[in-house]
């Protein structure tokens, strides 16, 4: 509820906010569908806002807001409120143009991550706030949290667009808030049972044995509530071989038979409506690829007769995921606490990359964009831009198509990469190099554990060409999720590449005092042997001497 | 022999000397050594951290001032006695009737000067107005003008059969006749209308600053009754004494900002049973602007509102067959509030500074519908609904019907009816008030037939006291938070006093200084405006962010810092002075010794 409030209060047209603990992993469970791309989320925090205040606003309103929001989400995003820790992308953040009618959005954008930011279940509940049930009722009850925290990435995102401020080219009616949970889990493993040739085989799971809850209805207050199951589409392709007879829709007794694969995998409960998704439009019609959505209606379901939806295989089956066409690493090079280099590294997916429509054409090209952020004591050169394509080194100026940076300045403002590379369709491999400086931070600029290293946040490496997207095979009309609806628009395909961790170079805190207490020591040194050299008396010194051996021998002074 | 000679020569050097001895390395010693002492101070000074001076007198001399002499507000009461004998034409009259009047109210008020009260800085004065003319006594006389003899008797007497009538036509006739000034503070008047009438009379309050009494009175009771009602409620607000004894304002919620956010929530503590809606706006617009509007002198109102879901109360409740529902008693009141399910947060709940109230309405679910309150003497509460001071108000709203005819999945809603919506208003005002600290209308003591109701929840004459506490409190409150600052800055010599700090003590002093200036005046909306500046000035200055990091800038770092240069350092200079002193004063006793020798020789 408060939300609307700082939505008026911070006058935000757009606003998202996301906590991930976890990287997805883009190889495992895929890059080229709509929840990757639009879901997976760099570690740590992420924060953008788009305002509609007046330009010189825009920066006291960000970080109102980010002070209002860690109040809010009991997390450190505040730390994102000094103008070293944001910045403003001009037009490779946002890859989905048209979404505003006037093109000054990117100017009343700011963009944060907070790499190192722990994600837990403090962070949840105030999320859980904002769904009208919370965790009382509905799907968000089986949210049990240590299953979810046990799993391999949880990542909670926010997402509020508001048309108030926006402009006419929005149908959605007032505020709208998006709330996503996506999680990976894994499933109890016997792992006795399963290896079989030293291969995992996938486990059977269900609802009820990843969160230890089963779905008892749904929350009185929501308008729909689905639990969609989704076959990706390889799968699909694998249980065809294997033999399992696909039962088509429309029964005739009107329902489903319970062993939709006969012999391969069970689906433990009935689905209400099954949905076949394609790829691409041009594959509607002949059905060679395509993935199977599984829906369960909550309404159906009751805590008498929870709903458990699980699959149990019956044979080991193996296949491969979505993959997006190049898959992106982003790693250090060189040594020493002075300087080194950032490389990227993109490795197309071959199989993949040819399903991309035109990529058989010679002169075919695909664009990559890549947006990265870099803090101020990570000093970039830019002019040491180096690419490589197919191991070869390439003119920077025959593979960039646009680029823009501004360049950090210290203690004052991150450096910033904007990117559009085009790269032919069959490359093989492509990288990117550029070096760094490592800066000197003040010793009260360390974080408490500064042995530790610093983070570089993620970069985010786009292809506008391609859309992750699902197309409906058929009634178009069966749809009523928002999920699905969701699958349907166009997301262009992104992926984040790793948090980098940089060793900077560390001094010893208790420097301070050893340094004051070593040079007023020399100091002191210096002063007083100066100050004796002034008052010796050479000359009397030495006849006192003289005069003490002759005392010796001739003792007669004191007459 | 010339080794004799030579030997000669050396002895006076070692035991006696011929000339002075030299004084330039003495003099460098000497001169190093007291730099070093007359520096010294220097280097201290120059290492001394900031400290802004403060007005450490005149904030000593505010709270002093303050604690002798509480804040009073000068008041002004006016009686107007119409209809009365023809026989007493005379100025006599008039003056005796405003000497029985003082006299009856100082023994009312009695001699105790309540803070943010009139106290004794009130004057009285007295109209007796004949159709003919009329006599007026008492000070101020020009200023509270009674225009004499333009009210029509028989106008009169139709308008009086309604109190609000009434009510409106004294405010519309004084202020054609210009005896309203324009600030608060304005002078209290009570009419007394002598008219032949079933030996009784009827005693009214007006919602502005008039009362009125009518009917067959004498001079000696409409004199005792205006009395009591000048003292007891004009002056002190219709609540008791004891309440109202010392720092009513304390008890306001308002925050040191003055602002106050009214945070109203609908609880549907099972929306499995069923939901229940409210169009907020339209209660904003009916009920809250006004109340808003009316308090805006004495506070900043801001109203949100949110419904909640799946909130059940932590308290039990018990089937009664008698009264065929579920009970809580008052005992339960304390565990109602269920603060780990209540989500009633606001907007500005981070925020901190600002005092929420929060209004809960609670729609109990099926298994425990109806609920209903009972009150210590068994019987049932008539709101339904209790309040809790400085959190808020809670009522109990159940359902017409708490049957739910199927415990199907569907969704039942509902909407509040404006009828349900103008009960749970009218409970809620009244938590208001009492949470402001004025009493529910029913429960006053003094023989008063009539009190007219506003539409704004708080009569003009209740606004008034309320002010004039609040702005008391604030004066108070900012004398004593500007004295805890002196004293912290002078108990700790090592703490930086930023010049904002001081800068902002000499605000928030100038503030209480004009405050009090209005309070003599009685202006009570600049008073107020004026007190309240000097208590955010004063809380700003106490909470500035500079002086919780200073207090940890220990000796400790001082030492560690300059004894390893300076320890060693004086070591050296004092003894090098020492020695060369020393050596020069024997030096200088073997001069003299062989100069005293040396005419024997």
């Amino acid at each position: 509820m408060s939300h609307v409030w700082q939505v008026q209060k911070f006058r935000i047209r757009e606003m998202e906010l996301s906590f991930t603990q976890g990287r997805w992993n883009y190889e495992r469970w895929g890059g080229f569908d709509p929840i990757s791309s639009a879901n997976a989320k760099p570690p740590g925090v992420e924060l953008w806002a788009i305002f509609d205040v007046p330009q010189d606003e825009i920066d006291s309103t960000w970080s109102n807001l980010t002070h209002a929001l860690s109040g809010l989400f009991c997390s450190s995003i505040n730390f994102m409120e000094s103008s070293t820790a944001y910045s403003s992308p001009s037009w490779s953040f946002l890859s989905a143009p048209a979404k505003f009618e006037d093109l000054t959005y990117s100017s009343r954008l700011r963009y944060g991550a907070l790499p190192r930011e722990a994600v837990c279940t403090e962070n949840l509940t105030p999320w859980l706030k904002l769904l009208p049930c919370r965790d009382k009722a509905g799907l968000a009850s089986i949210l049990d949290r240590p299953s979810i925290y046990g799993g391999y990435y949880h990542s909670q995102r926010l997402h509020i667009t508001s048309a108030e401020f926006g402009s006419k080219a929005m149908t959605m009616e007032g505020t709208v808030l998006q709330q996503t949970l996506t999680l990976v889990l894994q499933p109890d493993v016997q792992i006795s049972l399963n290896h079989s040739g030293g291969r995992l085989i996938h486990p059977s799971w269900s609802l009820g044995s990843l969160f230890g809850r089963r779905v008892t209805g749904p929350c009185v207050l929501a308008k729909s509530s689905n639990v969609l199951l989704e076959l990706e589409s390889y799968l699909v392709e694998e249980l065809g071989k294997l033999g399992g007879e696909m039962l088509t829709l429309g029964n005739s007794d009107g329902g489903y038979e319970s062993s939709v694969f006969n012999g391969v995998l069970k689906l433990s409960v009935v689905p209400d409506e099954q949905l076949k998704l394609v790829k691409n439009l041009d594959s509607r019609n002949n059905l060679q690829s395509f993935s199977i959505l599984y829906k369960y209606s909550v309404e159906k379901y009751s805590k008498l007769e929870p709903l458990d939806v699980g699959i149990s295989w019956k044979l080991p089956v193996f296949w491969r995921c979505l993959e997006a066409p190049f898959h992106a690493s982003r790693f250090l090079m060189g040594s020493g606490n002075a300087r080194g280099s950032i490389a990227i590294t993109l490795r197309s997916v071959s199989e993949i990359l040819q399903e991309v429509p035109l990529s058989n054409q010679p002169d075919c090209v695909m664009r990559v964009v890549i947006f990265q952020v870099v803090p101020w004591y990570i000093k970039v050169y830019f002019h040491t831009l180096q690419i490589y394509v197919d191991g070869e080194p390439k003119p920077v100026s025959d593979v960039i198509q646009k680029i823009h940076v501004s360049p950090s300045e210290d203690r004052v403002s991150p450096g910033l990469m904007e990117l559009a590379l085009a790269i032919p369709c069959n490359t093989e491999s492509a990288a990117l190099t550029i070096e760094f400086d490592k800066g000197f931070l003040h010793i009260d600029e360390y974080p408490p554990d500064a042995n530790q290293g610093f983070d570089l946040p993620s970069a985010l490496i786009s292809f506008p060409d391609l859309q992750a997207r699902y197309y409906h095979v058929g009634d178009e009309t069966s749809n009523g999720s928002p999920l699905l609806s969701k699958f349907q628009e166009n997301n262009p395909v992104q992926l984040y590449t790793e948090v980098l961790l940089v060793p900077l170079a560390t001094p010893d805190f208790s420097m301070p005092y050893n340094v004051i207490t070593l040079t007023c020591t020399v100091l002191a040194l210096y002063f007083g042997s100066l100050l004796n050299v002034m008052r010796r008396r050479i000359g009397e010194e030495e006849r006192f001497l003289n005069s003490k051996v002759k005392k010796h021998i001739l003792n007669f002074c004191s007459i | 022999m010339a080794e004799n000679m030579k030997q000669q020569q050396q002895e006076p050097d070692i035991c006696s000397r011929t000339t002075l001895p030299g004084s330039k390395r003495l003099l460098l010693t000497l001169y190093v050594f007291f730099s070093f002492i007359i520096g010294a101070p220097f280097f201290l000074k120059s290492r001394a951290i900031y400290r802004a001076p403060l007005p450490f007198k005149s904030i000593e001399s505010l709270d002093n001032h303050l604690s002798m002499n509480p804040l009073l507000f000068p008041c002004h009461f006016h009686t107007v006695f119409l209809g009365f004998g023809q026989e007493n034409q005379n100025m006599g009259f008039a003056q005796e009737l405003e000497f029985l009047m003082f006299q009856k109210m100082q023994h009312i008020s009695g001699s105790d000067r309540v803070c943010g009260g009139c106290g004794d800085n009130y004057s009285v004065s007295v109209t007796v107005d004949y159709i003919s003319g009329c006599f007026q006594s008492g000070a101020l006389e020009n200023e509270v003008s009674w225009p004499c003899g333009s009210l029509d008797l028989s106008e009169l007497e139709q308008i009086l059969a309604s109190d609000a009538a009434f009510d409106e036509y004294i405010e519309s006739f004084l202020q054609r006749n210009g005896g309203l000034l324009k600030y608060r503070g304005n002078a209290y008047r009570v009419v007394v209308v002598n008219r032949e009438m079933e030996n009784s009379y009827r005693t009214v309050i007006g919602k502005h600053r008039h009362a009125w009494i009518y009917g067959k009175i004498s001079e000696g009771d409409a004199v005792s009754l205006a009395a009591q009602l000048f003292v007891n409620f004009f002056m002190n607000g219709g609540i008791g004494e004891g309440l109202f004894s010392k720092g009513k304002g304390e008890f306001m919620p308002i925050a040191a900002d003055g602002s106050v956010v009214l945070s109203f929530s609908l609880l549907n503590a099972n929306p499995n049973d069923w939901v229940f809606d409210w169009d907020f706006r339209k209660i904003d617009e009916i009920f809250l602007s006004p109340v808003v509007k009316a308090l805006a002198p004495l506070a900043n109102i801001s109203v949100e509102s949110q419904i909640l879901y799946h909130t059940p109360k932590a308290s039990y409740s018990y089937w009664d067959e008698n009264l065929a529902s579920y009970i809580f008693s008052t005992n339960d009141l304390p565990f109602f509030v269920n603060s780990n399910e209540w989500y009633l947060d606001t907007s500005v709940g981070a925020a901190g500074q600002s005092k929420i109230l929060h209004f809960v309405v609670y729609v109990p679910s099926a298994d425990e519908c109806p609920l209903v309150l009972q009150l210590p003497d068994g019987t049932i509460s008539s709101t339904n609904g209790f309040m809790s001071p400085t959190w808020g108000g809670i009522i109990v709203w159940n359902p017409t019907s708490c049957s739910t005819d199927s415990r199907s999945a569907r969704l039942s809603r509902h909407t509040f009816s404006s009828q349900d919506l103008v009960q749970v208003m009218e409970v809620f005002m009244g938590q208001l008030r009492l949470l402001f600290g004025l009493k529910s209308y029913t429960s006053y003591d003094v023989d008063i037939q009539n009190i007219v109701a506003s539409e704004k929840g708080f009569a003009e004459w209740e606004l008034d006291v309320l002010v004039r506490h609040h702005a008391a409190y604030n004066l108070f409150s900012s004398a004593t938070t500007l004295q805890s600052l002196s004293k912290l800055v002078q108990s700790l010599p090592s703490m930086i006093v930023m010049d904002e700090i001081g800068k902002q003590v000499k605000l928030s002093l100038e503030a209480a200084n004009l405050a009090e200036n209005n309070a003599s005046l009685g202006m009570y909306d600049a008073a107020e405006v004026s007190s309240r500046e000097a208590r955010v000035w004063a809380e700003a200055a106490f909470f500035h962010p500079s002086i919780m990091s200073i207090l940890y800038f220990p000796f400790e770092h001082h030492v560690a810092i300059y004894s390893p240069f300076f320890v060693p350092v004086a070591m050296h200079v004092f003894i090098a002075a020492f020695k060369e002193t020393m050596r020069y004063r024997r030096e200088r006793e073997k001069y003299w010794a062989w100069k005293n020798q040396a005419p024997a020789l």
